[in-house]
């Protein structure tokens, strides 16, 4: 039985213990906090900015003068884009899209990655060759229009999964992962009997948390921003995902002479729809990430394979 | 303890010394090597093939379009062109002066991305690596990610907003006593401005990767180290970042390899005319031209191109990789 | 015996056959009626101006709608049933969001996959696809659309129309008519400013200059004019280039065209290389030298543009009608006593007049519909639907009783009380757009100066007034390209724009000397202007050949 040893998560690696830091050391410290407060900084006032757009009223947003706090205080647009039922039947849209796209390309990946991650396989550097090469090329917005009309894929969910369930940066990155878990490991779990798919199940995958849950971020992520698969390829307003809805309403908002509605409403919601979109689509996706921390964590103790 | 005979018949030969591939030691006739292959490991291949057949469906089978690329294709035609016109398209684009400043600005667009940008991700997860308290660590690290998220039309927006005359960077000048300056008026300004926005955008999130995989590292590794009397830099130079070598290998040849898809939307938001002279990429310069004519097949022709430049560099890259530091893609 | 048949006699024989066949064939029609025959399955015998297209029976067509997010696509809307009551006709509709209809359609026409009915198309989008085949060159079927050719020949629009026929000679868009030119763009002011400087409202585009120069010295601190509408491709402030461009006599800003027709020497000439466009030029160079325009202007985001004439930093901005009510004025609401009006297009060295297409955008039908058995059907509806007097102002205003009163022609209309549209009856409970259906910019477009001005506020009115009475110039003969000529054109087409384009904006900011106008009429020599500019000159005569 091989022992696998998990450390507590986030604990920073290496610091050794109980021993005083020198003091160029402390002086870095400093240093390190002035730097990271200034990344704090430089990335967290424009959304603090846009926060305050998005609960801003027309008038003052129109002139500038939205700085970090709301003014003119309302939930109009808010309003606008949660009262619409259509916008609650994209945005499940959006849930169910991401999570099986997600599952279906964390399988193919993981299992292709594996694969390829077996040095001794024998057509190695061909299945690497099949993958590498279709990031230089691919057929153009027609030919994949064609295809995927031509399966029947249109106005279903498959057409927004499929045509992207692998991402070859991430299929390489998981493949160097898997490559530099060491060979003991396995070979140890062979000879206590267990095959190819036991070895992946049991073994290889509880040590790969980290970059599994790294992995799963990535394609939730794209998968959740992502509208030009669902564009192209849904022909009706209820199989889009929010992404769309949302898209689709700021055009609406800085479109030109087609003599839309000029009411106040109509004027609040053009400015600072954007504003409004950007938090509610960011929000559920920056909320999971604090929840993948927590699998990052250590999976590989020598040790465990030593004597 | 197991024998490496055992070892060998139930899990496979050892692996071999790393960056070498295998094949070196012809056991007879290829085919009975591939049988044996198949015999031993139909597992593992048992698990690419659904990748494999995805490839193929979605991946290569639309390859096929870019036959237009040498056959002149007309919208709402025959899909794969209507007549066989060689490498007419080529021509047009190797022949037109303003194909290649733009593609020299993509080159030179391209190549300070990766130069200044690829570094800094690395950079940051080492400085994260060092806080101490968890909690910080966790919100330094949301809070840097958070550009990721913001769509290219906002971020054009808040360039537009900093850099404008009366914007909070012209403000600072004139406290200084100096000139305002129209920044996206000037080209010469304009690689600045994207490869810095650019940064701020992707670092945070580029970050996640390496920490990820700085959590890979064996502990007893440092403790050796520590022992050795290495202080936390040395311990930095010779246990992590060899520690986060195979990620940062894999991204630097991914990246080389397509350094030339310089982002689209974000150019197109921040460029006019008298930016052109460095802002015009080649995917900006195609949406031009294309925007009335339809020419696919030129666009066609143009993404060979530059698939073709693209596979060259990852190759190069892999073999120098391979050479160098031995870890390499295949 | 035989009689042995003489050649002489053959032939009269068939002079004789052919002769009856022909009149034979009057009785019935032409022979694109008998081509025709078999695709009449639904189609009205005697549609012609005036009568409501009903089919003979339940018909239904596939249709690309672009879903506007202020009034989203609603399946259930009174517009479509009302349609389906009068006509027998339904839709099965391919439902694309606004943000990117234009990529949408691309790619269906371009992958052969398009509905039957492809509206919202601006000319010239269609060019592209008229080699490909996927669309149906209209031009041939124009007698089955009575109330289209009516109005061509009733509003004198044959010469516009010219403007869309391919090399082939034939259109193969229905465009969007309307009885006259529709100016809509033009400048905004600050009144308030104008009255406390005791100044008028400027007529020309120098005695703007003057008037900017009063702003200016009463102001000194900032710029009186900061103008918007700045996406490239065009070279920034593109409202305001088109504006002055006409006024000039040439092409600028959203108005670019690479050739302008030369009525004098009976050829095109380069836009950018003309004299008339270095005259522009060189106004706006003075405008930027004595900084009384905002050098930002030309490349900043409107927001920017907004801000500044919202805060009172500008008091001239590029406006239409839309933006002059929901945007400018609310904006400026904070300020005390601020009163904005959109003033007449000024005039230039070409005197009182006004240019423009009286075509807009418009339906492509996808070639495949010329085989469905319900063809004729299809294009008489979309002739009543489009075109006829009755599906303009039905598709516009709607029901007569229930979301209006009165008529167009007399100025008796009125939207009901209950249904709010734009500016009109802002606190009813329904809209006339978002309830109903109508109005939608699908569906309803274009048509007579009566019915234009029934949308519009009293003050439009006035606008329009001013600009009815200039004369309307004529429309540029058409120089149609072949398909191969259009893809090298295009190279050299961008190139040239893209100089133009950089070098206008190098002399209006003093980047660049005025005295090195002549180099860069060499540089754009370099550039192969003259090649480009003799293409366009040979595609005209050849077409005018064919005539």
């Amino acid at each position: 039985m091989v022992a696998v040893d998990l450390r507590r998560p986030d604990r920073p690696t290496g610091r050794p213990r109980g021993i005083r830091p020198s003091r160029g050391y402390r002086v870095f410290q400093v240093v390190n906090a002035v730097i990271l407060t200034g990344v704090v900084v430089v990335t967290l006032y424009p959304f603090v900015n846009i926060l305050a757009r998005s609960f801003s009223q027309t008038e003052f947003i129109r002139s500038g003068q939205v700085n970090l706090w709301p003014k003119g205080f309302n939930l109009t647009t808010y309003g606008r884009v949660m009262s619409d039922p259509m916008f609650w039947t994209n945005y499940r849209n959006t849930v169910v899209y991401t999570v099986v796209a997600t599952a279906i390309a964390m399988v193919l990946t993981t299992c292709y990655a594996y694969v390829l991650s077996k040095k001794h396989l024998r057509g190695r550097p061909l299945l690497v060759g099949i993958a590498v090469f279709t990031l230089f090329f691919n057929g153009g917005l027609i030919p994949n229009y064609v295809l995927v009309s031509s399966l029947g894929l249109r106005n279903t969910i498959w057409a927004i999964v499929l045509p992207n369930a692998i991402n070859v940066f991430n299929l390489l990155v998981m493949k160097a992962f898997f490559e530099s878990l060491p060979a003991e490991l396995e070979e140890a779990a062979a000879v206590d009997g267990l095959g190819t798919y036991g070895i992946l199940l049991r073994i290889v995958l509880p040590l790969s948390k980290a970059v599994i849950a790294t992995m799963i971020l990535f394609y939730a992520v794209t998968f959740w921003n992502s509208w030009f698969s669902a564009f192209l390829y849904m022909d009706r307003l209820e199989l889009f995902p929010a992404t769309v809805y949302l898209r689709n309403l700021i055009a609406g908002a800085t479109a030109g002479t087609d003599q839309t509605a000029a009411s106040d409403f109509g004027l609040q919601v053009a400015a600072n729809i954007q504003a409004v979109t950007i938090v509610l689509t960011m929000l559920p996706i920056m909320l999971v990430y604090p929840f993948i921390q927590r699998y990052f964590v250590s999976g590989v103790l020598l040790g465990a394979v030593k004597g | 303890m197991s024998t490496p005979r055992t070892i060998e018949v139930t899990a496979g030969p050892p692996p071999p010394p790393p960056a070498e591939p295998d094949g070196a030691r012809p056991r007879g006739p290829a085919r009975r090597t591939w049988r044996r292959a198949l015999r031993r490991d139909w597992q593992l291949y048992s698990l690419a093939i659904v990748p494999l057949v995805f490839f193929l469906i979605f991946r290569y089978l639309p390859m096929v379009g870019n036959v237009i690329a040498f056959r002149r294709f007309r919208p709402g035609g025959d899909l794969f062109g209507e007549r066989w016109v060689g490498l007419r398209y080529f021509k047009l684009f190797i022949n037109d002066p303003t194909f290649w400043n733009v593609f020299t600005n993509t080159l030179i667009i391209g190549a300070l991305t990766l130069l200044f940008i690829f570094p800094m991700p690395i950079v940051l997860a080492l400085l994260l690596n060092e806080v101490r308290t968890r909690y910080l660590k966790r919100f330094v690290q949301t809070v840097s990610y958070m550009p990721h998220f913001l769509s290219v039309v906002v971020v054009a927006g808040l360039i537009f907003q900093t850099l404008s005359i009366d914007g909070v960077v012209n403000q600072g000048l004139r406290a200084l006593g100096r000139d305002p300056v129209p920044f996206l008026q000037q080209a010469d300004w304009f690689r600045t401005i994207y490869v810095s926005s650019e940064m701020w955008q992707t670092v945070g999130w580029g970050t996640i990767l390496y920490l990820a995989a700085l959590t890979t590292i064996d502990h007893d590794l440092y403790e050796a180290a520590r022992i050795d009397g290495a202080n936390r830099w040395r311990q930095t130079w010779h246990v992590t970042l060899p520690g986060i070598r195979p990620t940062m290998v894999v991204l630097l040849i991914l990246n080389l390899g397509t350094f030339l898809a310089v982002g689209f939307e974000k150019i197109l938001l921040l460029y006019n005319p008298l930016t052109f002279p460095t802002a015009d990429v080649i995917s900006t310069y195609l949406y031009r031209v294309g925007v009335v004519s339809g020419s696919f097949s030129y666009a066609a022709a143009i993404g060979l191109f530059e698939g073709l430049i693209g596979l060259i560099l990852v190759l190069s890259a892999n073999l120098i990789a391979r050479r160098t530091v031995g870890t390499s893609l295949w | 015996m035989n009689y042995p048949v003489t050649r002489r006699q053959l032939l009269a024989a068939a002079g004789a056959i052919g002769t009856v066949a022909l009149v034979g064939c009057g009785d019935d029609g032409s022979p694109q009626d008998q081509a025709l025959a078999g695709n009449r399955v639904g189609a009205m015998d005697n549609f012609g101006v005036g009568t409501q297209f009903k089919a003979t029976e339940a018909l239904n067509f596939s249709i690309l709608i672009l879903s506007n997010p202020a009034y989203p696509y609603n399946k259930d809307w009174p517009f479509f049933k009302e349609v389906t009551t009068r006509t027998n006709v339904s839709f099965t509709p391919t439902v694309v969001p606004l943000s990117d209809y234009n990529q949408k359609r691309s790619v269906m026409v371009s992958s052969g996959n398009a509905p039957f009915i492809i509206p919202k198309t601006y000319h010239p989008d269609e060019e592209q696809y008229v080699a490909g085949g996927a669309i149906l060159a209209v031009s041939d079927y124009m007698d089955l659309m009575p109330n289209f050719k009516d109005k061509v020949a009733k509003w004198n629009l044959q010469g516009d129309l010219d403007g869309l026929r391919a090399e082939d000679g034939k259109f193969y868009l229905l465009p969007g008519i309307h009885e006259d030119v529709w100016v809509d763009y033009s400048l905004a002011m600050r009144t308030d400013i104008l009255q406390k400087l005791n100044l008028t409202v400027p007529q020309t585009w120098d005695e703007l200059h003057t008037v900017l120069k009063a702003m200016k010295a009463a102001y000194p601190n900032q710029f009186p004019f900061s103008d918007r509408w700045s996406t490239p491709p065009n070279p920034g402030a593109n409202n305001l280039l088109a504006n002055i461009s006409q006024a000039y006599g040439t092409y600028a800003g959203w108005d670019w065209q690479g050739t302008h027709w030369d009525e004098a020497t009976g050829k095109f000439v380069f836009s950018g290389a003309m004299d008339q466009y270095k005259q522009m030029v060189q106004y706006l160079n003075t405008l930027v030298s004595e900084k009384l325009i905002d050098p930002e202007s030309f490349t900043q985001p409107d927001d920017a543009a907004q801000q500044k004439f919202a805060r009172g930093r500008s008091f001239v901005i590029s406006t239409n009608a839309q933006s002059l009510v929901n945007d400018y004025r609310k904006d400026i609401a904070s300020i005390p006593g601020a009163t904005v009006v959109k003033i007449p297009r000024l005039m230039g060295p070409q005197g009182a007049v006004k240019a423009g297409s009286r075509l807009e955008n418009g339906v492509m039908i996808s070639s495949k519909a010329r085989e469905s058995k319900n063809f004729v059907a299809m294009m008489q509806f979309i002739d009543w639907l489009w075109y006829s007097d009755a599906g303009q102002l039905f598709a516009k205003w709607g029901l007569e009783g229930q979301t209006y009163t009165g008529k167009v022609e007399d100025g008796s209309f009125k939207l009901a009380s209950d249904v709010k549209w734009a500016g009109l009856n802002p606190t009813a409970p329904k809209s006339l757009q978002v309830d109903y259906g109508f109005y939608n910019g699908v569906f309803a477009y274009g048509g007579s100066t009566k019915l234009l001005n029934s949308q519009f506020s009293e003050e439009e009115q006035e606008f329009q007034q001013a600009m009815a009475g200039r004369r309307t110039l004529p429309v540029p003969p058409p120089h149609p390209l072949s398909a191969d000529e259009r893809e090298q054109a295009s190279l050299w087409e961008t190139a040239l724009h893209d100089h133009v384009n950089q070098q206008t904006l190098a002399f209006i900011l003093g980047r660049r000397p005025l005295s090195e106008w002549d180099a860069y009429v060499t540089e754009l020599k370099g550039k192969n202007m003259d090649t480009y500019v003799d293409m366009i000159n040979r595609a005209y005569e050849r077409f005018k050949s064919k005539r």
